[in-house]
């Protein structure tokens, strides 16, 4: 019995970056507006999970995740899945080309995920003639990139969870 | 040691092609399918139309639901507090209903004398029943997009372009219908531009949206005499609007002509949406 409600919640904990991409996504809360600053929570959280953990985060689920984003705030479908899928593709390279893992080495490497992402967003939205507030864009990648060791430091008391 | 350009390549295969880590697809095939979807999103045809308001009504729906438990816990926390300022608001609306009492004996009056003003004109006095009333049933403001999804579609009859009203004020316009559901873009929005008439002094422009800051009034003639507290109404010049529909007034902030909404948006839980016939007009 106490090995099965083990597993349970190992199962439970390993679901918990997907309940939380979805969640994110259904709710609208995928960018969190305070004030002035605005971080795109659903950029760190792919990025982090696909470096460290691809097995749980699915890249079909980032794909559908993306596709629920677009529905809910009336963007273009298939904008935000290629944005999520190039956020994706640049931490599997790091993943790929890496060894050692630290933060430092993360939140270097997630500079290319986030401008190559806006890059792409600029694009597909561009050609769909959707007005962007650039202003806005540029704030929310710098806050991004700078909130970005906290949500990591939340995630890695996730991951150790899971070792234990 | 020198990285040559074949372990660029491997690193590149590995991470785009490989479905290796229990990945069921693979990178570049996913990046590829979105892209088709953002083309294909421009077609317009009746099958695939059907397609997307069925998905978009699916996920509004499953939206609601997951949204739900922490909307509560918004609306208890609102509830709360306005019952903490329950006094203080029942002595400024006291006062403000005294106001309202004196200022209704003159508007009734000030109507009388409109309506036989415009019979004089031979100018037809329309009063339009043809309203939808609609709950809003997700209103996650997007910071790129700022709109609403209203809980009634083509079921209704709504159709794109028609005017949404807060009350008898002027919010927005339906962009998007599926079956069961519309999206409303608000005057607020970036995408929004609404040409608009000054009143008394009867000027044209048209309202810009600008996201989170007030909406502006652009294209104005070079000699205007716009002043603070102007009202702001449709022009109706597009033909898409009916004209005379009250949207806010005039706020000059540092020689930018802005104007303030009549309705709050952050505040709406219904909505009108005016079923007159878009193409008609």
């Amino acid at each position: 019995m106490a090995y099965l409600i083990k597993q349970i919640r190992a199962r439970f904990i390993e679901l918990m970056p997907l309940f939380f991409l979805f969640y994110i996504s259904l709710t609208g809360n995928s960018v969190i507006d305070f004030k002035f600053l605005s971080i795109n929570v659903h950029y760190i959280l792919i990025y982090y999970w696909v470096l460290r953990r691809p097995q749980l985060l699915g890249y079909g689920f980032i794909f559908i995740s993306g596709i629920i984003t677009d529905v809910v705030f009336g963007l273009p479908i298939g904008v935000t899945p290629l944005n999520l899928l190039v956020v994706a593709a640049v931490a599997a390279y790091v993943r790929v080309v890496t060894v050692r893992v630290s933060l430092i080495n993360d939140w270097i490497s997630f500079i290319p995920a986030l401008l190559a992402a806006n890059f792409i967003y600029f694009i597909s939205l561009y050609f769909s003639n959707y007005s962007v507030d650039y202003l806005y864009l540029f704030t929310n990648s710098v806050f991004t990139f700078v909130c970005y060791p906290i949500l990591w430091g939340i995630f890695t008391t996730l991951t150790n969870f899971m070792k234990e | 040691m020198e990285t040559s350009r074949e372990d660029v390549g491997i690193a590149i295969r590995s991470a785009f092609l490989r479905t290796d880590t229990k990945q069921r697809y693979s990178l570049f095939f996913l990046i590829l399918f979105s892209i088709i979807l953002i083309f294909v999103e421009k077609i317009e045809t009746k099958p695939l139309n059907y397609v997307r308001s069925f998905v978009k009504d699916g996920i509004y729906r499953v939206s609601q639901m997951v949204s739900y438990p922490a909307k509560s816990f918004g609306t208890s926390l609102n509830f709360i507090e306005k019952h903490v300022n329950l006094n203080e608001e029942y002595k400024v609306l006291e006062k403000e209903n005294q106001i309202l009492k004196n200022k209704i004996v003159q508007d009734e009056f000030l109507n009388l004398e409109n309506v036989q003003l415009k019979k004089l004109i031979d100018e037809q006095v329309s009063s339009h029943n043809n309203l939808v009333s609609s709950r809003v049933i997700i209103d996650k403001q997007s910071p790129y997009l700022n709109s609403f999804i209203i809980n009634s579609g083509s079921n209704k009859n709504i159709k794109n372009g028609m005017t949404v009203l807060d009350g008898k004020y002027f919010i927005g316009r339906i962009v998007d219908v599926n079956f069961f559901s519309s999206r409303v873009l608000l005057v607020s929005d970036l995408n929004s531009h609404i040409p608009v008439i000054i009143e008394p002094e009867g000027i044209h422009a048209i309202l810009y949206g600008h996201g989170s800051s007030n909406a502006t009034l652009e294209y104005l003639p070079e000699n205007h005499k716009i002043k603070k507290n102007d009202k702001v109404y449709t022009s109706g010049k597009e033909g898409v609007f009916e004209p005379g529909v009250p949207i806010g007034k005039v706020l000059i902030n540092d020689g930018q002509i802005e104007v303030l909404l009549f309705s709050d948006l952050d505040q709406i839980t219904f909505v009108n949406v005016d079923l007159a016939d878009v193409e008609l007009r």
